[in-house]
């Protein structure tokens, strides 16, 4: 029962994460490696802000909440200045030739946050959040963790519904379909590409700020990792699918708990990727990921 | 057909290696009144590069005291930071870089996987002196090179210190001993792990994490389905501060202990009042020793901060250095190694010391730390006679 | 400028291999020993990145784990050497046997994956290789393996840099040696056309999953190779060495330096290690100006830094003037004509979703005969041609093709049973030369195995050479012998037609399906194509073909099959075809449709 608990509070941020690789794959068929590090800089503008108020006594709840916004337009912009000056000229080239420049805006991000931020570890406030909670069923829950999970799935679920039910979420799928049908048919491709990068930058950063708030440690690698487990969601729930991303996020939460409870923590990131290769290997495009159609 | 191309490539590594032969031709001449060069390879990018920082500072600290006395044999000494990254190739690069700079000897290391191919090539070039102040892994003076020095204790003689405070002081029945994979980590939880065993009823487990994960909720459920006594966690400070944190959030309330690499504030500044309690073995810190009142001075005067954990060994391997250079007379290899075997009840900032056959420093010191209001305070040493005292 | 540049080329080409060689070999005395340790890793990358741009720069598989295989190799020779006291020379079959053998388990399963899920799936199992490498006891845990001996030659320690650069160096051209062969063969013109085009590829009779296969494990066995020196050249080896990082500096080696570009590799792994080097003086700034200078270079040059050119200068050099005996016989088909069916396709069924495409077709095909299929837009003919070729799998039915059932054969089996297509929207390789693209299309008739593709038999020599010859034959035969060396993407629509019929050719079909070949073509190019199926039928190919284009359809077809709605609605000679009234219902009903036609077939498939 515990092991579900902790399952699904961190499996909760890797689904958010993932949300902004599947946007960003869904629309321009790219897998942003630089994505984990937005959520990196997200969670040092929330701790910038954070400090900068820490004189003034103002309430925590408004402190968190300007952080958090802060955070997600910063980050929502720099996402789309990244996507302007460093995918857009290369969208029709070779797609290995705009991995490498994600890859390289990954490395950018990483080390410049480490001159900007210093190498060591920052640590946001530990009193911000109450520490309280409840048992269930024989397992700790704290009140915190089920505000993030909800919070997460709030999100989420906006998200869902935003690019279900409104104009630009409908431009949206209609950009993964066919790029260029939807081009002809009067979509403002930019614009939504745009939009897309903004969504997924300040989602990242949301994460970002939320996860420095629970586990109160924030270092300029931690976007690497987190990047690398929020992608592997992203694929194992079928990339492009944004339910699947919430699914895949959830899921390897859970692999990852209970391997480390029941078999042994070193080995757990095999049995994820192990898991993964199986499922990929059954079912080719993900669990939720739909048939994608050869053309010939 | 294929002639064109083996002749683009041929251009192609043309070009690359002028481009190097360009680059390499620069070398520092070294008349007599030069400075003398000591290399301190650490890292200096990456997830340690706050450590290297720390080290280098005190590798300076220490030249800048030289210096003001009038220097070694009335040369100055520079010292020469290279990043190794804590990774083996950069650190085999890393160490060629500084053979090429012309360095007199070497005072530095963090990682141990670093130093390792490090030391090799300082072998492999002329035995050239190598003092380290971090790596603790008991493999590196194993070698047989007459080369290697250290001025901080080896994992292995930490071991059974925390093993015997765990028996002793705690008298812990039941004990979890886990590390993070990295060869610091292990090697220190299989020298505990084996001391342990020598105290008979104490049961022993062994547990592996995977470092730079955020949450350690379901490793730590899993040890308090194991009813231990005391969890001893021989990895860094990032993982400790989040395991306490984390532990305190599950409710579970068995004794929590690190090894010398949780010694860092990030520890409290993650946890909170969570991290109260804690017990850390380590090699003292300059705060917590009496000889080195004056290094923490100078160090928070000149750099605005506390020194981290490793720099006053640093401190002192340079020191230590400088002064085998000026017994020995001469920046010849041989001569100075010669001259630190023969350091005999050095008056370090970290205490008394000698080097042994191997170069190991003797003897080596360690004490417990314990959190208490968010603070590090001295915690018990064992006296001469092997009782254990708390530190004064 | 250009003009120079071409005249100072033959000069380049005769003596700069010779002057590149004089060059590394006399590097060590003109750098440093820090250089020269800088040159080490330069090469061990160079030679990380040559095996790993056959997989990711020739066959386009994206591959975020091949430090997986580097430490296959590295911990095969440091454990034989430590453990098991072989010497280096002896650990290295081993290191490539075992480092195959895992290209073998990771790529066999999980090849039929699109790239981006191969990514993801290669980055596992560089994770899984490299947590096993810690968690294991005998592979030393996190501390690795330590005091692995260095190899000696005749007696000769390979101890100092200096041995080690040449120890380096011949390892480089070993490895250069037989990427080369590999890329300039059978299997690397397969690998070349997957990158381009894979399903076009499999429709030509490349069959993907094997050909990507040998990608693969040609790719692991060169990064094991690379490990053992690893290995051998620090004495010690840890987990640490063979991160994800590692595997995506490699990638990062090919694509900044060109894929598919030997140069360009080279020039990567210089770049890769030396710049962050070079940049020491920045200390901490430089890893952060290293991935502002690269994205600058993708930005700059897309390409890379050294784009792989057009391949082969004059593809035709060394063969002598043109035979009149080039073209490859059909023995078999002219005496056959008429005496049997080519083709039979009984009760063909396939529904897409709600919509009946093809409903219970049938007909057949005569050995020798000209058959056109005509239909409507949307009428389901080229689904009938998927079905055929096994490109989509029919619900119900059988397709025989002479006395050989097609049915649940892949489609590269289809066209090595004698059944090769063209395409509606032209499929080229077009990213190869002209000419490379029918030698594509002789891939299912090559014989030579990948061995011999690696070590350059007399048997694959003369197979090339044979083939060549073949391939000038059809491009003479189309009439594109005069712009075979160029990009098949820089010819005009026509001739971009016409290659497509060649490379088809190359495969000397039984039966040859044309997909809409008039299609864009004006009058004059049509009546080309009229004369070119002609000669196509008197070389005893049977030929079945798709057009809108009714004075095309009508002047070469000696019977004709209608579709309409997925049916069979006529069949006859042309003239038979003309008086049908279902047809001229069919036709005049619709119309207005004809303009829509590539839009509505392309949803249609």
């Amino acid at each position: 029962m515990q092991y579900l608990v902790n399952g699904l509070t961190i499996g909760s941020f890797y689904a958010l994460v993932a949300l902004g690789y599947t946007m960003i794959y869904g629309i321009i068929r790219l897998i942003n490696f630089a994505h984990g590090d937005l959520f990196m800089a997200g969670a040092f503008i929330g701790w910038t802000v954070l400090g900068a108020f820490a004189g003034m006594h103002a309430p925590a709840a408004l402190l968190l909440i300007v952080a958090l916004l802060v955070a997600m337009a910063v980050i929502g912009l720099l996402a789309v200045g990244i996507d302007r000056i460093a995918y857009q000229p290369l969208l029709r080239a070779s797609r290995l030739s705009i991995l490498i420049t994600a890859l390289g805006v990954s490395l950018a991000l990483e080390n410049g946050a480490m001159m900007l931020f210093g190498a060591g570890f920052d640590t946001y406030p530990t009193n911000l959040l109450p520490t309280t909670g409840f048992l269930l069923g024989g397992a700790h829950v704290t009140w915190v963790q089920v505000g993030m999970f909800v919070l997460s799935i709030l999100l989420m679920a906006a998200l869902y519904l935003f690019v279900q039910f409104t104009p630009v979420g409908t431009a949206m799928r209609a950009l993964s379909f066919d790029q260029d049908a939807a081009r002809l048919m009067g979509v403002n491709v930019e614009g939504v590409i745009m939009i897309t990068f903004l969504l997924g930058g300040s989602l990242a950063a949301a994460s970002g700020v939320m996860m420095g708030l629970y586990y109160t440690q924030i270092n300029f690698l931690m976007g690497f990792l987190m990047g690398l487990r929020a992608f592997t969601s992203a694929v194992l729930g079928g990339i492009g699918n944004i339910p699947g991303a919430m699914v895949g996020g959830l899921l390897i939460g859970l692999l990852q708990s209970f391997a480390a409870g029941y078999i042994s923590s070193q080995w757990q990131d095999v049995i994820v990727f192990a898991v993964l290769i199986l499922v990929l290997v059954f079912k080719p495009t993900g669990l939720l990921g739909e048939r994608v159609v050869e053309r010939m | 057909m294929q002639k064109k191309r083996l002749a683009a490539i041929a251009a192609a590594a043309a070009t690359a290696s002028l481009l190097l032969a360009a680059c390499g031709s620069t070398s520092p001449s070294s008349s007599s009144n030069s400075p003398i060069l000591i290399g301190v390879p650490v890292p200096l990018s990456g997830p340690y590069a706050s450590a290297g920082t720390d080290i280098v500072d005190g590798a300076k600290l220490a030249a800048a005291k030289v210096n003001s006395n009038g220097g070694v044999l009335g040369r100055k000494i520079q010292i020469v930071p290279v990043d190794d990254a804590c990774d083996a190739q950069t650190a085999a690069q890393a160490a060629q870089k500084l053979i090429s700079d012309n360095v007199t000897a070497v005072a530095g290391g963090y990682c141990s996987s670093a130093s390792l191919p490090e030391l090799q090539v300082f072998h492999q070039n002329g035995d050239i002196p190598f003092v380290l102040d971090a790596s603790t892994n008991p493999q590196l003076t194993q070698y047989g090179y007459n080369d290697v020095f250290r001025t901080i204790g080896r994992d292995d003689e930490q071991g059974p210190f925390a093993a015997n405070f765990i028996a002793n002081y705690l008298h812990a029945k039941k004990v979890v001993v886990m590390d993070d994979a990295s060869t610091y980590a292990a090697g220190l939880a299989q020298n505990t792990i084996d001391a342990l065993n020598k105290y008979p009823g104490i049961t022993v487990i062994h547990q592996t994490i995977t470092p730079g994960q955020s949450d350690y909720t379901s490793e730590l459920t899993h040890i308090a389905s194991l009813h231990p006594d005391v969890l001893y966690y021989t990895g860094y400070f990032t993982e400790a501060g989040l395991l306490l944190k984390q532990a305190a959030t599950l409710g579970l309330k068995f004794q929590i202990m690190g090894g010398d690499a949780t010694n860092d504030p990030t520890v409290i500044k993650t946890a909170g009042a969570a991290a109260n309690n804690f017990i850390i073995t380590t090699a003292p810190l300059a705060q917590f020793l009496g000889t080195a009142k004056s290094y923490v001075t100078d160090y928070t005067a000149k750099y605005g901060q506390a020194p981290g954990p490793y720099s006053v060994y640093e401190y002192d391997a340079v020191s230590v250095l400088a002064q085998a250079i000026k017994s020995a007379g001469s920046t010849k290899a041989s001569a100075i190694n010669a001259a630190l075997h023969k350091v005999k009840d050095y008056q370090g900032m970290t205490g008394t010391f000698s080097f042994n056959k191997v170069g190991d420093r003797t003897p080596a010191v360690y004490i417990t730390l314990k959190i208490v209001n968010q603070q590090f305070t001295a915690f018990q040493e064992l006296n001469s006679s092997g009782q254990w005292v708390s530190v004064p | 400028m250009i003009a120079r540049a071409q005249r100072l080329s033959p000069l380049i080409i005769r003596f700069g291999p010779l002057a590149i060689l004089v060059l590394s070999l006399a590097i060590p005395f003109m750098i440093n020993l820090y250089w020269l340790d800088v040159m080490i890793g330069i090469l061990t990358f160079g030679m990380l990145g040559l095996g790993l741009n056959l997989v990711v720069g020739y066959a386009g598989l994206l591959d975020l784990g091949y430090a997986a295989f580097y430490a296959i190799g590295a911990y095969t020779t440091a454990l034989l050497t430590t453990v098991g006291h072989m010497n280096f020379w002896e650990s290295l079959p081993f290191a490539v046997l075992f480092s195959a053998i895992a290209g073998v388990i990771v790529g066999y399963p999980t090849l039929r994956l699109r790239s981006d899920y191969l990514a993801i799936v290669t980055l596992g199992f560089g994770e899984i290789v490299r947590i096993t490498a810690t968690n294991l006891g005998f592979t030393g845990g996190p501390n690795g393996i330590y005091g692995i001996p260095a190899p000696s030659i005749f007696g000769y320690q390979i101890f100092s840099d200096m041995s080690q650069y040449y120890l380096g160096l011949a390892f480089l051209l070993v490895i250069l040696f037989f990427t080369r062969h590999l890329a300039y063969s059978r299997m690397g013109r397969a690998w070349l056309s997957l990158r381009e085009d894979e399903s076009a590829s499999e429709a030509v009779g490349v069959p993907s999953v094997r050909v990507k296969l040998w990608a693969y494990v040609f790719g692991a066995i060169f990064a094991g190779l690379a490990g053992s020196f690893f290995a051998a050249r620090l004495t010690a080896i840890s987990p640490d060495s063979f991160t994800y990082t590692q595997s995506v500096n490699i990638l990062i080696v090919v694509v900044l330096g060109g894929m598919a570009s030997f140069p360009g590799v080279l020039l990567g792994a210089a770049v890769v290690v030396g710049l962050p080097e070079i940049l020491r003086f920045m200390s901490l700034w430089r890893l952060f100006v290293f991935a502002i200078g690269l994205i600058a270079l993708m930005l700059l040059r897309p390409q890379g830094l050294w784009p792989a050119a057009a391949r082969t200068r004059d593809p035709f050099g060394q063969l002598g003037p043109p035979g009149d005996d080039d073209l490859p016989q059909f023995p078999d088909a002219p005496k056959a004509k008429g005496a049997e069916s080519a083709l039979l396709v009984e009760g063909l069924r396939r529904r897409f979703g709600g919509v009946l495409a093809v409903d219970d077709v049938s007909f057949r095909v005569q050995r020798g005969q000209v058959v056109g299929i005509i239909g409507p837009n949307g009428a389901g003919k080229t689904t009938v041609f998927n079905c055929i070729t096994g490109v989509t799998r029919p619900d119900a039915g059988t397709v025989t093709l002479g006395a050989t059932p097609l049915r649940g054969k892949q489609p590269h089996e289809v066209v090595a049973a004698g059944l090769a297509r063209t395409f509606q929207g032209i499929r080229l390789f077009k990213g190869m030369q002209v000419f490379e693209n029918v030698l594509v299309g002789m891939y299912p008739r090559q014989r030579v195995n990948v061995l011999g593709s690696l070590l350059h038999t007399r048997a694959q020599r003369r197979e090339e050479r044979d083939s060549l010859r073949t391939a000038r034959a059809w491009l003479r035969f189309v009439g594109l012998e005069e712009v075979a060396g160029v990009k098949a993407s820089e010819l005009a629509y026509g001739d971009q037609r016409r290659l497509e019929i060649a490379r088809a050719l190359a495969a000397q079909p039984q039966v040859l399906l044309l997909d809409e070949p008039a299609a864009g073509m004006n009058p004059s190019e049509k009546r080309d194509l009229m004369g070119l199926v002609r000669r196509i039928q008197q070389l005893g190919v049977t030929v079945v073909l798709i057009d809108h284009d009714m004075n095309l359809v009508m002047g070469v077809s000696e019977h004709i099959v209608v579709i309409d709605r997925g049916r069979k609605i006529a069949e006859g000679t042309p003239e038979e075809i003309q008086r049908n009234q279902h047809v001229i219902d069919a036709y005049l009903g619709r119309d207005e449709s004809e303009q829509d036609d590539e839009a509505v077939n392309t949803w249609r498939s």
